[in-house]
This record gives C-alpha cells, structure tokens and sequence, in this order.
C-alpha cells in the first residue's frame, strides 16, 4: 500500500478536497528513508481522549511533555513538537515569538550528517509539522492511522493497539477516481442571430418602457418587483397560497419555469398519446391548447406550476385564483382533498412529491433522488443527510444517508438552564449579528443556528434505544450525529411548531418565538466540518466527502421566504413574507403589502426558505426594480 | 564564631533554576497533570468561537494569504500576523472567567 500512496503522493496534496501544491522536500526525504512504516513508532504513542476526542502523542499516557531544551511545557508562545525520527520533544514559536528548539533541533541533526529530523509532530493535535519549511505538512498514511485510532479507540476499554481495523471508513483512494464535479462558468452573449429570435419570440419582463404611455395604474404596478400577484382564497387555502408563493419566488424554480422547461401545453401532448394533430413534433400552442381543452383527465402538476408562473409573471397584478392547480393537487392527494385547513409542511411535501412522481412517470427510469437529476422538484430542494452512529463500547461507526426535501427541526426545549446553552452555541459567530448574538446568549431566545446546533450535536441514544452494533453483534449504547453531505440549491427549515404528547394523548402549539438570520452560513452543519470537527486537519479523504461540498461559495444561503402561521393547532392562519430585491413583501392570500424587515424579524416563522446566495441575484434583481 | 566559613558554597543562580521549577511551571504541571489544562482548553476554544474570535482571526488568515499569495504562505508566518491580534483581542470577559476557574483549582488543589 505504502508504495502505491508513494506513486499518488508525489505533486498534489488534498485537503479535505483542497488541493495545495507544494509537497515538502524534507517529508519525502523522510518518507524515502523509512519505506516501509515511517510512522509505526509513533502508532503506538496516539493517545485518543474519549470518546470520539482529539488525538494527542504521549509515549506514556500520563507524560507531561516539556521541551527538551528549555524545560517549557508549551502553551504560551510556544507549542511542543516531538521529533518523528527520535522522539525527542521541543518547543516551537514562530520567528519573532522566541527561540524554535525543534527547528534547532533539525538543524544541528543536518549538522551532524544525520538529516532527517526535519519532520515533527505536534504533541496536542496529532499533525505534522516540518521545521524546516516551518509549515504544517499532511501525509496520508499518519493521517489515516490517527483518524484509524480515533474511530477505533473511541472508548477507555479498547487500547489503540490492541484494534483490528474495525471502521466502515473506506482505505484512501487514488485521486482520479473521484470524480470532481465543476461546471465552468462562461459567459454568454447572443449573437445577432440569437438575438434576433430572442426579440422576435419573447417579451422582456421589464418591458415597461414600451408600456409606460399606458394608464397610471399600471405605472403605480411597475414599482413593484415582477411576479407580485395575491392568490385568491378558495376557501380554507392559505396553507397552500402561502407554500405557493414561496415557491413561485424560489430562484431555481421560477428560473425553470420562465425559460419554458416544462411546457405545459407540450407536456400535455407528450402525455396524451391519442391526441390530435401531435405528428410532427413542433408544438403549436393554439393547437396544443386546444388540446388541453379535450383532455383534462390527465393531471400534472408541474404543468400547473407553468400556468400559474405564466399567469403571475404576466403584468397583471389582479388576485389570482390557482383553482385549476388546487383541483390537480386534490386528485394527487385525495385524502387531503377538502375545504378543511391544512399543514402548510405537508402541503408542501406533498405538492414536490406530486411534480416527482408526474416526471417519474413519464420517463420511466431509476433515478435517486438524493442526487436530484430526477425532476425539478428535487433538483432544487434535494439534499443528503448524513447520520452517524457510533458505538460506545468498541467505536464501531456504522454510516447512513438519507435524500431529504427539507430539515425539520425541534424547537429548542425551554430555556432556563444556562449551561445547556453554552453547549448548543458553539457556531453563532459565524452567522448571527452581533448584537442579536448577546442578547440571544442573554436571554434565552431560541435561534434557528441554535435549532441546527442541536440538530448536528453528537446525541447519547439512550438505555432505552439500543443501536445493534455490527462488531459487537449485540445492542449497545451508541453516540448519533446528524450532517449534512450534500446541501440544496434551497434549504428549507420546517420548524416542529404543532407538538404532539402521546403521554397526554393531545396536540398543541408552541408559540415560542425564533430567531431566524437573513444570511446563514450552513457550512458548520456540513458532513465535511463536522468529521473534521472529530478528526482535526487530515488529507484521509473521509467517506462521501465531495469537493463541491467543501466549496464555500455554496454553504452560504440568503433567506428569501418566511411562511408564517398565526393561530392555534386547529385553526389559524398562513401568511409568507417574500424578500424581492432586498425589500420585504407580505403576501396575506390576495392582499400584497410592502413591509419593514422588523415585521419580519418579529413573526412567528413556520417554515424558512434559504436559497445558494450565488443563485440570489440580489444586485441584478435590484437593477430590474430601478 | 565564624559559621559562614564552614557553610557549603551557594549554588549559582542558573543551576538552581534547573533543579527547581518556578511556581509558574509548578502550576502548569498540576494543571496538566490534573487534566484541568486539557479542559481549560475547551472551554476557551469553545467560548473564543462563541464570541466571533476565531471567525475574525480566520479572515484575518485569509487576507493575509490573498495578499501574499497562497504558496508563499506558511503556518508560521501566519501564526507571526495574527499572534499581537489575536492576544489583543480576546474578550476581557474570556480572561476573567479562565482566570476564575484558574483560581478555583489551585484554592482546590492545595486543600
């Protein structure tokens, strides 16, 4: 194996899906003169803090590591190393921060004729270090046998040493067989032709400077953002007038919808095999809707969808009735079909389900969803969660992904206990405002981060929920934690409002306020942060760690749509608040107001929309609006 | 009587200091050994990530690596930029509650 690391090992370091490209000179000089274990003597001086803790080095498990030279025991300004080649520990600061005995070390080692002293290790993390180059270094091999104890001794009773390899993490692979997966960006401009056909086959949606000679009305209309149309209330419907809305703005979606990718008087034609006039293959609307006229046993939603993307994105801005695409939904969801109110939640999976299933149909071919190339519905609101158990007696982890459409979350149990706080709020810098930080700490408000904090969290299953554990082979008590492996284009937060006690055998409403931010930064909650939260910086690449889910750029979302629910469990009412070119907009069924981003703040979120903040054209949308 | 005469010469100052730790080192020892150090640590990771601390020296990190260059940059001259920052910058509240707990092991470790 080490040879074949060695071929792999040569020009590109990955990190966690990084790829840095100096190798130091000195680790392969190290790396050449021990082939065949380099790093066996230090295997067995890994000591794992249990369970599932940082790795250290301790040739003894109660050693107090002190520099070798001065007698520091590291902290302050320095850190302690211990030689690989010798094992002689010695103290580190960068220039300017006192003495590095390692580096002097490595020095009067060359001195010597010997060489090779180079390469360290940091006695508190477990990583390389070269003194030398005076930078951290990654080798594959020592990462994967520390992150191999650490899964394996994750508990007291199993000594490092003692473990045969149990862990369903896979052994590195070759680089070039992960499949890296970007897509370029290139920029487009329409030549005279393309343009031509564009103007000649569409209107622009801002076309208001053809149109401005019209009535005043319309003019008083063009201030407002496009696509603001209220939805009429059919009776009990604002659980759906409100999931609709959020939806006719989700970015990818109505992106979808507007370039014509799901025509619904084509998709009509494709469906309706005894249809009239379809010979030849070019759609002809007049003739396709005639066609929709005779034939209207055929449901789909997503055609639906297309009627009313086209009905709201027309300039008309009277309330809309979206009955036709009721009546559709009733006939998909026939148990939900009455004039009762409903989950907006379930509406919501329920309505994704109905455009997968119509897609599914159609072209007749497995697709999993987690990968989101089946439909439309799933493309946008797709991701893989990840769920971690591990076992508390041997450490055996045994991994699981499940596609979701949505995170549904608990509302943070009541507040009162300080120090449970403090455990859940280990990411809220990198998302909250400041001052909405200290006065949540203060007082106790429950956050959306925190609600993801608690969603991540390492979770002791109890006596009572055993976990088979397959090294064991009997139930053991085990460890569980949630991530993410791969987000959404938009992540959607469902807030558990509506508890059900089945010890009191009855439903209720928390009304418990929560804050949610405007920009949420979910790369915390990332399966990629999370394992290396457990390991520290390795190169191992970890199981299903994907590049593009280590991208930066696409863990930070911008918010866009809040479903909120006023009202009991039984009774109550939906209204969204839609964010349209940084302005707020409150969509009650038919009435659409402007509203200040306090209101917003202040209201009871039910359901959250988070969009990929490089598809929330925040500044071109703004151009439009001006 | 002439006592000194008879008396042992004093050790000079460099290899007393070599036998004997100073009280600072004494404590950083207990610590260790203890386990308290190990803690200490995680309350102070944990309470710098709350307070933004870490996400600040990070884009600090990242300037710094923008400007120079990513392959001219090594662990070390980052820890140089941000070492006067960061100890600047950690929040007096931080300071006090480490140097409470500090005070609380040692009233504990010399009943």
């Amino acid at each position: 194996m080490s040879s074949k690391i060695n071929s792999n090992n040569n020009n590109n370091h990955r990190i966690n899906g990084q790829i840095s490209l100096q190798p130091c000179p000195h680790l392969a000089d190290f790396r050449s003169r021990h082939r065949s274990n380099p790093f066996r003597a230090l295997q067995d001086c890994l000591r794992i803090k249990p369970p599932g803790g940082r790795a250290a080095i301790r040739r003894d498990p109660s050693e107090v590591p002190l520099c070798g030279a001065c007698g520091d025991s590291g902290g302050g300004r320095t850190r302690l190393y211990a030689c690989v080649s010798c094992a002689a520990v010695h103290c580190h600061a960068p220039p300017g921060g006192g003495p590095s005995h390692a580096a002097a070390h490595a020095e009067s080692a060359r001195g010597g004729g010997g060489g090779g002293h180079e390469i360290a290790v940091d006695v508190d993390r477990a990583e390389l270090f070269c003194c030398a180059c005076r930078d951290q270094v990654y080798d594959r091999d020592f990462d994967s046998a520390v992150v191999l104890a650490q899964t394996a001794a994750s508990t007291l009773h199993a000594p490092p040493h003692s473990v045969t390899t149990p862990t369903t993490i896979r052994l590195p692979q070759p680089e070039n067989l992960r499949k890296r997966r970007r897509v370029d960006y290139r920029p487009w401009t329409p030549d005279p032709r393309e343009r031509s056909l564009m103007g000649s086959s569409s209107s622009p949606l801002n076309g208001t400077v053809s149109d401005s000679d019209s009535n005043s009305d319309s003019r008083s209309n063009d201030l407002l953002p496009w696509g603001l149309r209220g939805l009429n209330n059919l009776g009990n419907t604002c659980f759906m007038n409100s999931v609709l809305q959020a939806l006719l703005h989700t970015p990818p979606l109505r992106n979808y919808f507007l370039s014509d990718r799901h025509n619904r008087f084509y998709c009509q034609k494709k469906s309706n095999c005894n249809g009239n006039g379809n010979g030849d293959g070019i759609v002809n609307r007049r003739n396709a809707s005639n066609n929709e006229r005779n034939n209207n046993s055929r449901m789909c939603l997503a055609c639906d969808m297309d009627a009313m993307f086209s009905a709201v994105f027309s300039r008309d801005r009277k309330p809309y009735s979206p009955a036709k695409f009721l009546y559709s939904w009733w006939q998909h969801a026939a148990n939900l079909a009455s004039y009762e109110q409903q989950d907006a939640h379930e509406f919501f999976i329920s309505m994704l389900d109905g455009i997968h299933e119509k897609v599914e149909k159609e072209r007749r071919k497995p697709h999993s969803q987690g990968n989101g190339d089946c439909c439309i519905a799933h493309r946008v609101f797709s991701g893989i969660l990840r769920s971690d158990v591990m076992c508390m007696t041997c450490g055996f982890t045994s991994t699981t992904y499940d596609p979701c459409v949505d995170i549904s979350l608990d509302l943070e149990p009541n507040q009162g206990g300080s120090a449970k706080m403090a455990s859940t709020k280990s990411n809220h810098a990198s998302n909250g405002e400041a001052d909405c930080l200290n006065s949540s700490q203060n007082s106790g408000i429950s956050t959306l981060v925190g609600c993801l904090d608690r969603f991540t969290r390492p979770e002791r299953l109890g006596t009572d929920q055993k976990f088979f554990c397959q090294q064991c082979q009997v139930r053991q008590e085990s460890l569980k934690q949630m991530s993410i492996r791969k987000l959404p284009l938009v992540s959607c937060f469902h807030i558990k409002r509506f508890e059900h006690s089945s010890t009191r055998k009855m439903s209720r409403k928390v009304d418990r306020y929560l804050q949610f931010p405007f920009s949420l930064d979910m790369a915390p909650y990332l399966s990629s942060s999370i394992l290396r939260r457990r390991f520290g910086n390795r190169i191992f690449p970890f199981d299903g760690d994907e590049p593009e889910a280590s991208n930066e750029l696409s863990s930070e979302f911008e918010l866009f749509a809040v479903v909120t629910h006023t009202g009991k469990l039984d009774a109550g009412h939906y209204v969204t608040y839609l964010r349209l070119s940084n302005q707020w907009y409150k969509c009650d069924d038919a009435w659409i107001t402007q509203v200040n981003e306090n209101i917003v703040r202040a209201a009871q979120g039910y359901m959250m929309f988070y969009v990929q903040k490089m598809l929330y054209y925040k500044a071109s949308e703004k151009q439009v609006a001006a | 009587m002439r006592p000194s005469v008879n008396r042992p010469p004093t050790p000079d100052v460099h290899e007393n200091q070599e036998k004997e730790p100073t009280l600072q080192e004494t404590i950083n020892i207990k610590l260790i050994e203890s386990g308290e150090k190990e803690r200490l640590m995680e309350l102070l990771r944990e309470r710098l990530v709350e307070c933004g601390w870490k996400d600040e020296m990070k884009a600090i990190c990242r300037a710094f690596i923008k400007k120079k260059g990513r392959n001219n940059v090594t662990v070390d001259d980052l820890v140089h930029v941000i070492t006067p920052k960061g100890r600047a910058s950690v929040p007096d509240s931080i300071k006090a509650e480490l140097l409470q707990r500090i005070r609380k092991f040692l009233v504990s470790a010399a009943l």
